[in-house]
C-alpha cells in the first residue's frame, strides 16, 4: 500500500517536473532560439550571468523574475474574482491532463509490476478530452471578467473556435477508438508494438485532422484569433500581467507538451522503436536479470516516448512560425465545412474498411 | 473611399486542399532552420564568419566597413611623432558645423624645431556631422575620417576631443590616406 503510493508520488513529481520544471521554461526560450534561427537570425542572447550566456538559456530566468515582480494589475471595473481565477482554470487543466498520459509500458521491477501512467483510467482518451475543455472556460472567464473590448472579442473568438475544432477533435478520435478498440490510452498504446500497426498508418486522415484541431485548440498560429497581436492587443490576456500573464504562457506551453504526448500515444506508437518489440529489448539486456533488464527498457522507453514529444513540439514550432493567421471566416470554413465533414467521412471508411 | 481586400483569388485545386502548400512552406523553413543550426557548430567552436545567419553579435564581433566609410575625424601622427597638422585652420573653415577648433603654437626660434604646428585642437563630436570636409580640404594629410563610430557617451562634454585624444598614428590610416589620394587625383587636384 505504501509501496503503492511511494510509486505514484514518484510518477506525480516526475510528470510535474518534466512538464512545469523542465518543458514550460525551456519552451520559452526554444520558441525564441527556434524562430530566430529558423528566420536567419541569432535569437535571445544578452541574458548572461558572470559573462556566461549559455545561449541564452539565462533569459528563462529573467523572464521568471521579471513576471514575479511585477505589478498584478485588476483593470478597473473588472470582477476580481474571476480576474484571479481565470488563469488558474486555464492552468490547472493542462497539467492534470498528464495524469493519463503513459510515457511508457507496464514494467516488472523488484516484484511489482510498475505501469508508466498515473492513473489508468478506463475512459482515458475522453478523460483527456473533459478536462481540456474546462480550460476554455478559463480563456472564456478571461476575456469576460476583464472589462475590456478587446479581451471580450478574443475571448467571443475563443469560444466560436473551441466549438468549431471541439467537434472534428472527437469525431477524429472516434476513429482511433475503432481502430484499437479500447478508451484507455495505455492499451492504445500497448496495440501500436509493430510499425505498421502504428495510428499514422491505420488513421492517416486522422493523424493530420487531429493536429490541425489540436493546434487550433491550443489557439497558437494560424488559429490564434482569439489572440491576434494585430487585430485584438492581445485577446482574453490583454488586461493581465505578471504571474497571472506567466500562467496563461504556461498553460499555452503545457498544453503544446499534452498535444504531442497524445498524438504521439494515439498516432506515432508511443513509446515503442519502429521494428524492435519490448520482449526483444528485454532479451537483448536479459543478462542483467529481470529488475536490471526491464529497468534499462524502461528508461529506453521513456526516452523514446519523450524523443517523439520533442519531435512534435519541433513540430508544432515550425508550423507556428511558417504559416500566417488564418482569417476568422476561414478558420470557420476550415472547422466547419473541410475538417468535419472529412472527420465524418473518416468514421465511416474505416467502420467498413473493419466490418 | 473605402478599401476592399480581392477576395475572388483563384487557386487552383492544389492550392485549395492547403496541405502540400503548408509542407511546402515548413520544407522552406525548416530547411533554413537546419542549415543554420549546423551552420552554428563551427561558431560554436570558433569560426566566426561561416554559418549563414547575417545577424552579427554586435560588441563581440563587428562589421568590416568599407574604406570610404566616414567615422570620427581623427589627427594623423607622423612616424617622427610629429601631428602632420600645420595650424593653417582650412578645416576649421570649411567645417559646416564649426565643430573644429584650432589654436596655433609658435616655437622658440631656434633651428630644427617644428616650425607650424596646432597648440590646441579640439573637435567636439557632439556638434560634427561627419561630412569630411576637413578632410577634404586639409593640404597636409593631416585630418582624416577614421572607421570608429562608437562614439557615445553619457556626458556631453566629453564628447570634445582634444589633441591627445585625437592623435592616431598614420600607420593606421594608411588605407584611408591611399583612398584620399586617389579621390583628389580623381578631382584633378594637386597634391
Amino acid at each position: 500500500m505504501l509501496l503503492d503510493f511511494f510509486i505514484t508520488l514518484l510518477k506525480v513529481l516526475f510528470v510535474l517536473g518534466v512538464t512545469v520544471g523542465f518543458f514550460a521554461p525551456i519552451l520559452t526560450w526554444v520558441e525564441r532560439k527556434q524562430s530566430a534561427i529558423m528566420q536567419d537570425r541569432i535569437g535571445a542572447n544578452r541574458a548572461d550571468i558572470l559573462g556566461f550566456r549559455a545561449l541564452g538559456l539565462f533569459h528563462i530566468m529573467a523572464d521568471g523574475l521579471k513576471m514575479f515582480t511585477k505589478e498584478d494589475f485588476i483593470p478597473r471595473g473588472a470582477n476580481p474574482v474571476l480576474h484571479t481565477l481565470s488563469p488558474i482554470v486555464a492552468l490547472i487543466p493542462a497539467i492534470i491532463t498528464f495524469t493519463v498520459v503513459p510515457f511508457g509500458g507496464v514494467y516488472d521491477l523488484f516484484g511489482k509490476e510498475v505501469n508508466l501512467v498515473i492513473a489508468d483510467l478506463d475512459v482515458g482518451l475522453l478523460f483527456v478530452f473533459a478536462i481540456a475543455s474546462i480550460a476554455t472556460y478559463g480563456y472564456v472567464i478571461a476575456g469576460w471578467s476583464s472589462n475590456n473590448n478587446w479581451s471580450l472579442l478574443g475571448s467571443m473568438r475563443t469560444t466560436a473556435q473551441m466549438i468549431s475544432y471541439e467537434v472534428t477533435m472527437g469525431l477524429t478520435i472516434i476513429g482511433v477508438l475503432m481502430v484499437y478498440e479500447s478508451m484507455k490510452l495505455t492499451e492504445i498504446g500497448a496495440a501500436q508494438e509493430s510499425f505498421f500497426d502504428w495510428g499514422i498508418f491505420l488513421q492517416p486522415l486522422g493523424f493530420i485532422m487531429f493536429l490541425t484541431a489540436s493546434i487550433a485548440e491550443n489557439k497558437r498560429i494560424p488559429f490564434d484569433a482569439p489572440e491576434a497581436e494585430s487585430e485584438l492587443v492581445a485577446g482574453y490576456f490583454t488586461e493581465y500581467s505578471g504571474l497571472k500573464f506567466g500562467m496563461f504562457f504556461m498553460a499555452e506551453f503545457i498544453e503544446m507538451v499534452t498535444i504531442s504526448a497524445i498524438v504521439t500515444i494515439l498516432f506515432f506508437g508511443a513509446w515503442h522503436i519502429p521494428f524492435i518489440t519490448t520482449a526483444s529489448l528485454l532479451s537483448l539486456f536479459d543478462f542483467l536479470g529481470t529488475t536490471g533488464s526491464n529497468l534499462v527498457v524502461m528508461l529506453i522507453h521513456v526516452g523514446v516516448f519523450f524523443t517523439k514529444v520533442v519531435f512534435f513540439i519541433w513540430f508544432q514550432m515550425t508550423i507556428r512560425w511558417t504559416l500566417p493567421r488564418f482569417r476568422y471566416d476561414q478558420i470557420m470554413d476550415l472547422g466547419w465545412k473541410i475538417l468535419l465533414p472529412l472527420s465524418l467521412a473518416n468514421i465511416l471508411v474505416t467502420g467498413l474498411i473493419l466490418i | 473611399m473605402a478599401y476592399y481586400v480581392n477576395r475572388t483569388v483563384k487557386l487552383t485545386f492544389w492550392e485549395k486542399i492547403y496541405l502540400p502548400e503548408i509542407i511546402r512552406g515548413m520544407i522552406i523553413t525548416s530547411r533554413h532552420f537546419f542549415i543554420n543550426l549546423f551552420g552554428f557548430i563551427p561558431f560554436l567552436v570558433g569560426k566566426k564568419k561561416e554559418r549563414k545567419i547575417f545577424t552579427v553579435y554586435y560588441p563581440e564581433e563587428m562589421v568590416d566597413y568599407p574604406i570610404a566609410y566616414r567615422g570620427r575625424p581623427v589627427l594623423a601622427v607622423n612616424e617622427k611623432g610629429n601631428f602632420n597638422c600645420v595650424a593653417c585652420g582650412l578645416c576649421e573653415a570649411a567645417c559646416p558645423a564649426y565643430c573644429i577648433d584650432i589654436t596655433p603654437g609658435c616655437n622658440s626660434g631656434k633651428q630644427n624645431e617644428l616650425e607650424r604646428f596646432p597648440d590646441k585642437f579640439s573637435i567636439d563630436y557632439a556638434i560634427c556631422i561627419f561630412c569630411g570636409n576637413c578632410e577634404e580640404a586639409c593640404p597636409e594629410e593631416a585630418i582624416f575620417m577614421s572607421n570608429d563610430c562608437e562614439i557615445s557617451m553619457l556626458d556631453r562634454r566629453k564628447m570634445k576631443y582634444d589633441k591627445e585624444q585625437l592623435a592616431t598614428p598614420i600607420s593606421e590610416l594608411k588605407d584611408r590616406v591611399e583612398f584620399v589620394r586617389n579621390m583628389n587625383a580623381k578631382w584633378n587636384f594637386k597634391n
